[in-house]
Parts: C-alpha cells; sequence; structure tokens
C-alpha cells in the first residue's frame, strides 16, 4: 500500500484539528481522507467508506471517542483505529487498549508519531 | 517564564510603564547583552562599578572587559564566563530597559536584586527553568495561598503559563489576578474539568484579541470570528485542559475528564463559588483567563 492508497477517517469535534491533522496527511500525498465531527458520525462514516485507518477524538459530543471506537470494533474486529485526544490519561490508555485501539496519539499532535503509525498501517 | 514574571515585577513596583515595558518585550528580540548587565546580574560587580567603566571607557580605547580587568573588578576568567554564558530571557529584557534609557544600571541592580530575593531565585534556578520555583511565583503573583485549592490552581496556572509560551508567543506579562464571580466578554470560551474536584475554565476577551489569540495558535490569518475562529481558541483551551488532566493523572493518580467546550457570545458566565481572573497583556491586547475549582 501507498500514501495515495491509503484511506484515512478523521473523527474530532474540532474542525481546526481536523484541518490541521489533514493538512499534514496531504502533505504526506494522502488523498483518500474523510471526516466525521463526531462519535455518531463517526462510526457512519466507518460503515460506509471502509477506512484503512481512523484518527479518534475522545471528547465529543453524542458518542464519546471511546464508545465510538466500541462500535467500530463490533462491527470489524481488525479495524484499526488510532485515539488522538488531549486526554491520555492511563484510564483512557487502558480503555482503549481494552477496546482494540491500534494506538495512542496525545495532543497537540506529533507529525513524525502519525506518520509512523501511517506507514506500520501500509506494511 | 522568569522574564514575564520580572516584567511584572517591573510593572506592579512602576518602575516601567505598561508602554515602556510592551515596547521593551517587542524589542529585545534584537538587543545583545553588555557584559555591564551581565556582571550585575551574577554579583560580581555593581552598578557604580559598571558606571565608572562606561566612562573610563570614553578616554581609553579598550574594550569593556579588559577595563573590568585592569580595573581589578574582574578577572578574566570571569569575562570569558559571562561571555560564554547564553543570555536569559529576563536578562534580555533588563538589558533592553537598559539600553532604551528606562532603567540605570543603578535600577536594574535593584531590581534584579528586589526580584531575585523575593521570589528567592538563584541563577541557576532562572537557568534551569527549575518547576518548583516557576510554581512558587505563580503561586505568590496570584495570591493562589488564600484558595481553597490553592495546589491545583498554582499547578493549572503554572502549564497554562508554560503553554502560552508553548503555542501563542513569550511576549507577555501576567497582571495581577482579581476574585470575580462571573466573567464577561465579547468572546468566551468554557471548558469544565471534572472528577474528584471540578474546573471551569474560561478565555474571555474582545474580538480583536480573540481573533489575534486565534491566529497565533493556528498560524493563520483571520479577519473576522466565525466557528472555525472558535474552534481554534477551544482547542487552545482543550490541549492546555488536556495537558493538565494527564499529569495530574501521572503524578498524582487522580483521572479527570473533559467536557466538550462551550462558546458564548456577549455573554456571562456565574460562577458558583470563588474563581481567579488572571489578565494577561499580550502585544496584541488583553485576554482574561479566568479559572474556578471546587
Amino acid at each position: 500500500m501507498d500514501f495515495k492508497d491509503i484511506k484515512i477517517l478523521l473523527c474530532d469535534d474540532s474542525m481546526f484539528a481536523r484541518k490541521k491533522l489533514g493538512m499534514f496527511l496531504s502533505s504526506l500525498g494522502i488523498v483518500n481522507i474523510s471526516e466525521a465531527a463526531d462519535g455518531e458520525e463517526a462510526v457512519s462514516k466507518y460503515k460506509e467508506v471502509s477506512p484503512d485507518l481512523v484518527f479518534m477524538d475522545i471528547v465529543m459530543p453524542k458518542l464519546t471517542g471511546i464508545d465510538a471506537l466500541k462500535a467500530i470494533k463490533e462491527f470489524d474486529k481488525n479495524a484499526k483505529v488510532v485515539m488522538a485526544s488531549s486526554v491520555g490519561t492511563q484510564s483512557h490508555l487502558k480503555q482503549a487498549i481494552v477496546l482494540g485501539a491500534y494506538d495512542f496519539v496525545q495532543k497537540p499532535i506529533d507529525d513524525a508519531q502519525v506518520e509512523k503509525i501511517i506507514r506500520n498501517v501500509m506494511k | 517564564m522568569f522574564a514575564q514574571f520580572f516584567g511584572a515585577f517591573l510593572l506592579n513596583n512602576k518602575l516601567v510603564s505598561p508602554e515602556t515595558l510592551a515596547q521593551a518585550i517587542d524589542d529585545k528580540k534584537n538587543t545583545r547583552m553588555r557584559l555591564g548587565v551581565l556582571a550585575i546580574n551574577a554579583g560580581l560587580m555593581t552598578a557604580d562599578q559598571v558606571e565608572h567603566v562606561n566612562v573610563a571607557q570614553q578616554s581609553v580605547d579598550k574594550r569593556f572587559g579588559d577595563l573590568c580587568v585592569d580595573l581589578g573588578y574582574l578577572t578574566p576568567a570571569d569575562v570569558d564566563r559571562l561571555l560564554s554564558e547564553q543570555p536569559t530571557d529576563y536578562l534580555l529584557l533588563g538589558q533592553t530597559l537598559v539600553n532604551n534609557g528606562s532603567l540605570s544600571n543603578a535600577d536594574f541592580e535593584a531590581a534584579i536584586s528586589a526580584y531575585k530575593s523575593h521570589y528567592q531565585l538563584s541563577d541557576d534556578d532562572i537557568s534551569n527553568n527549575q518547576n518548583d520555583k516557576l510554581s512558587a511565583i505563580v503561586k505568590d503573583f496570584f495570591h493562589f495561598n488564600t484558595a481553597e485549592n490553592a495546589r491545583i490552581y498554582t499547578e493549572y496556572v503554572t502549564l497554562l503559563f508554560k503553554n502560552i509560551i508553548r503555542f501563542i508567543g513569550d511576549d507577555f506579562t501576567p497582571l495581577e489576578s482579581s476574585v470575580v464571580n462571573t466573567a464577561e466578554a465579547e468572546y468566551i470560551v468554557c471548558q469544565t474539568i471534572h472528577g474528584k474536584y471540578n474546573a471551569e475554565i474560561c478565555v474571555a476577551c474582545p474580538k480583536a484579541e480573540y481573533i489575534a489569540f486565534a491566529e497565533r495558535f493556528a498560524k493563520e490569518t483571520f479577519t473576522d470570528v466565525d466557528e472555525y475562529v472558535n474552534e481554534v481558541v477551544g482547542e487552545f483551551l482543550n490541549v492546555n485542559n488536556g495537558l493538565f488532566v494527564v499529569n495530574e493523572s501521572n503524578e498524582l493518580g487522580i483521572e479527570l475528564s473533559l467536557d466538550p467546550q462551550q462558546y458564548i457570545h456577549n455573554g456571562t458566565v456565574k460562577y458558583d463559588g470563588q474563581a481567579f481572573c488572571i489578565p494577561v497583556a499580550f502585544a496584541f491586547g488583553e485576554v482574561e483567563f479566568i479559572i474556578s475549582i471546587s
């Protein structure tokens, strides 16, 4: 898989956070980028576009990122969901690991860490 | 952060005006340190001795350091050491104020001595950005010792200032805090932290400052406030609060959660208990951070 082939879903209620991460993904040459602004939309977008990788915020309206992760994993146990949140506490990390999160990135997001995760997924 | 609180110290002691300080903060990036100020700061020379060398230099074609050695004020090793040290930000601010005539060498000597003595600071504390000393300054400056949750206020505000420097810029001066029951401004962004304790934090300011603050964080240009600009300011608050929550979890095992941010235009936020209003004067204007912990 190449950057131009990979499909990524960005889930964050902040338009600014989506734009910032989206711009970095575009700079890598990634073109298949979808967005969701809350947990519910994240789940429905996942079902619609079947992304290779999801970046999921935790604090979101309607459905939290943790609940959305749970719903996505129930739909597709092989889903790769990276929790991308400002709240990387021990309990959130534990919850995310138990629910099968692929990785965890703390905001402010480190671009190098994101690139490394994407390269791992593409292998 | 020591530089910002040194600026506040000068302001509170009426040694400089807000306008002079703002100009010096802007000018200090172009300032080169001089040996005299470095020697005064290190306690190796008095302001009188520096003035003496300045006067002597007018009639002798010698460098300042060489004259200090000739006059017995410094050793060659002192000169080498002072010149090799990386100047700290608060010294650059002091040098800028000396250069533009706002402070004499004697004023600077008295101010720096009083600042260090008031906060029990050593040069090593400042060079190493000692966290416990930063927290002690924050606690004293904002009178958090009068608050019920002094530790939490202190930790939160210390982190807030670090993140302001990291994400917005270091060209600001913290101003005196006040205890309030309401927050009122043209634009307010609030976020609540809840768990073992609850904290409500607001960023409040007029439109122009709101836009400028967002521009600094997003590194973009905005002409008006829209949903996107709101979310930029909201994201600053979210990132800062998230880092605070992680620190509390990692260091003290306190698990806290964040609520989504709320955006208020031309409104008021009322607090049930005590809230600290912390105004911060940036180059672009004043922004208030209102924090209530219960």
